[in-house]
């Protein structure tokens, strides 16, 4: 598999009445063809920030610094507003939380369905053309798992399900055929019966058609479980990244470990006792501290963590710590 | 021995206009019983719309049941007894900050329940507020915070702390677990199981989650389409699930991590 989409490096800084803060320092992303990449970090990480950054919805405020940005062979960085919009809107596609909330509530799905069609899939002159774009519309629903698409497209979004509007939105998504798609935190809020369907309809999505899904989710509860790999991201610095197996089996870094334990991955925590935490609150934007920035909440912090740690790697994995929990075996 | 709280059969309909002058009845709870010791943890679950959050309304008061009783301690409690309600039985909200006062500063926010349900002097009052919020994790100087200028976390230790001031028997959560980050998910958790500790509170919390319900609750009782499908200690329905639905609902999560442990042994 190659590489499609490769990050490195990725700094972005705002500026605010403190003065310039790193909202996103030196993150690296590889995401391989075909691949479901899970991104993992709680609120005031940088996550969606680092997805917005791909898709180029980006603020004139932020001050955007790369190493590298390539998607395929296009340097996004290099590219005009103009180009990049043509290389995004033709590849990428990106899926939101609350998926009722953003969907027009004035038009039918049915019409928004139809609009989101590409106009150089449609042959023929204007009736024909109208009428190919709804047999495509109704494909679509039913490639996302909706059989009823009659009753879906004559709705108004507030009478649907949250499920059934984010399959609407996932279906919104691939009527291009995107070869990316991200996923900011698709599941929140949504029961675990809809969830796991949504997560099946990703994983088969990522397997029948070769797509990559950048999965950016809150909370290990919710991770895909065709995932192939994670990365975890705190306060916009990257803590580990790996194969998603290894990282929950044997996390390198202090943070994984206690993200898993929070997540109840860990069969050994008796129910009813205390659950191991991270103490403190996440810092905000103007109070970040400096070095590793987990460090005042770190159990392993020492004199050495105001140094920010480089990104260590070995056997296909990297993770950002000075004392990681497991011993580093140099001849591997 | 009574029990702390018993609910008998209490359900709970709405009208709905249909055409001019008929009216068609939904059912959003039928009847139903369950009972909860004091200190005990109780967890409901189930899909949207399936009564959850109309139990835990209707336990805290906040609307009044069709049918059935509620006694507290063995004894009638009236659904427009609020003077009672405020006193033993106490919410907490999913989204903490929409259910915080954004005009008032969190010291005067946590004095209120006290003024209008105790008659005590001021010193005294503001003693409570300060005593209270040591106990969730909060420093005195955050009596004059605003509730935007605290993070998540803190502001639902507020709620908290609003919940456990006037020193309640039963503390109803809907969902109050859900839109927390982990590591605040967990502290809170914890918080909550040290109280109850202390206090020797009742906790009915309503949840979606089977890993949290597994930690905490004592006992589970599984909602589905407004019926009461199965009430059991949290050990028996983890083993024995009587019915297809409970096994779902509790083993979703169960089946990812299933999965991932057979890749990573093959």
């Amino acid at each position: 598999m190659s590489t499609i989409l490769d990050i490195r490096n990725l700094t972005i800084e705002l500026e605010t009445s403190a003065g310039t803060v790193k909202v996103l320092d030196k993150v690296s992303l590889q995401l391989a063809e075909g691949e479901i990449h899970t991104l993992v970090g709680e609120s005031g990480s940088g996550k969606s920030l680092l997805a917005k950054a791909i898709m180029g919805f980006i603020n004139p405020r932020w001050k955007i610094t790369a190493d590298r940005l390539w998607w395929r062979h296009y340097d996004l960085l290099s590219l005009s507003p103009a180009q990049r919009r043509l290389v995004t809107g033709r590849d990428m596609a990106m899926i939101f939380q609350n998926p009722g909330s953003y969907l027009d509530p004035n038009t039918k799905i049915g019409d928004q369905i139809r609009e989101t069609i590409p106009k150089a899939d449609l042959k023929g002159i204007y009736l024909r053309r109208k009428a190919s774009r709804t047999v495509r519309a109704e494909r679509l629903l039913h490639r996302v798992g909706i059989k009823d698409h009659q009753k879906v497209m004559e709705s108004y979004p507030y009478q649907l399900s949250e499920g059934v509007a984010q399959k609407v939105s996932i279906a919104m998504a691939i009527a291009h055929n995107p070869k990316l798609l991200i996923a900011d935190e698709p599941t929140t809020a949504m029961e675990p019966n809809t969830r796991n369907q949504i997560y099946r309809l990703l994983a088969k999505l990522s397997a029948g058609q070769g797509m990559s899904i950048l999965m950016v989710t809150q909370d290990l509860t919710s991770i895909v479980p065709e995932s192939q790999r994670m990365s975890l991201v705190y306060c916009g610095q990257l803590m580990e990244s790996g194969a998603t197996e290894q990282l929950l089996t044997t996390p390198m870094h202090p943070y994984t470990q206690a993200m898993l334990q929070m997540s109840f991955f860990d069969q050994d925590i008796a129910p009813k006792t205390r659950l191991p935490t991270l103490t403190g609150a996440i810092p905000t934007l103007q109070h970040m501290p400096i070095g590793c920035r987990l460090g005042p909440r770190c159990p392993n912090a020492r004199r050495d963590c105001i140094h920010q740690p480089r990104l260590t790697k070995f056997k296909q994995r990297e993770f950002a710590c000075h004392f990681p929990i497991r011993e580093v075996k140099s001849h591997d | 021995m009574t029990s702390l709280l018993e609910v008998k059969n209490i359900s709970k309909y709405y009208r709905a206009k249909n055409g001019w002058l008929k009216q068609r009845r939904i059912c959003a709870l039928e009847p139903l019983s369950f009972s909860i010791q004091r200190g005990e943890t109780i967890a409901i679950m189930g899909e949207t719309g399936s009564g959850k959050s109309t139990i835990a309304r209707l336990i805290a008061g906040a609307e009044a049941p069709s049918s059935g009783e509620i006694y507290l301690n063995g004894e009638l409690l009236n659904p427009h007894d609020y003077q009672t309600r405020c006193r033993e039985i106490r919410m907490i909200f999913q989204d903490s900050l929409s259910s915080l006062n954004s005009q008032l500063t969190i010291g005067r926010q946590l004095l209120e329940p006290l003024k209008f349900n105790t008659g005590w002097s001021q010193a005294e009052q503001l003693e409570r507020v300060y005593v209270i919020l040591q106990k969730v994790g909060l420093l005195p100087d955050h009596f004059h915070f605003y509730p935007h200028m605290l993070s998540s976390g803190q502001q639902q230790r507020v709620c908290i702390a609003r919940a456990i001031i006037l020193e309640p028997q039963i503390i109803v959560a809907d969902e109050a677990f859900a839109s927390l980050d982990p590591s605040i998910r967990a502290q809170i958790i914890n918080l909550i199981l040290d109280l109850q500790e202390d206090m020797g509170i009742s906790f009915i919390f309503a949840s979606h989650s089977p890993e949290i319900v597994k930690h905490v609750a004592d006992k589970i009782l599984i909602m589905h389409r407004g019926k009461m499908i199965e009430f059991d200690s949290t050990q028996a329905l983890l083993t024995n699930p009587k019915e297809q639905i409970s096994k779902n609902l509790l083993q979703s999560e169960q089946l990812n991590k299933a999965l991932k442990h057979t890749t990573t042994q093959e």
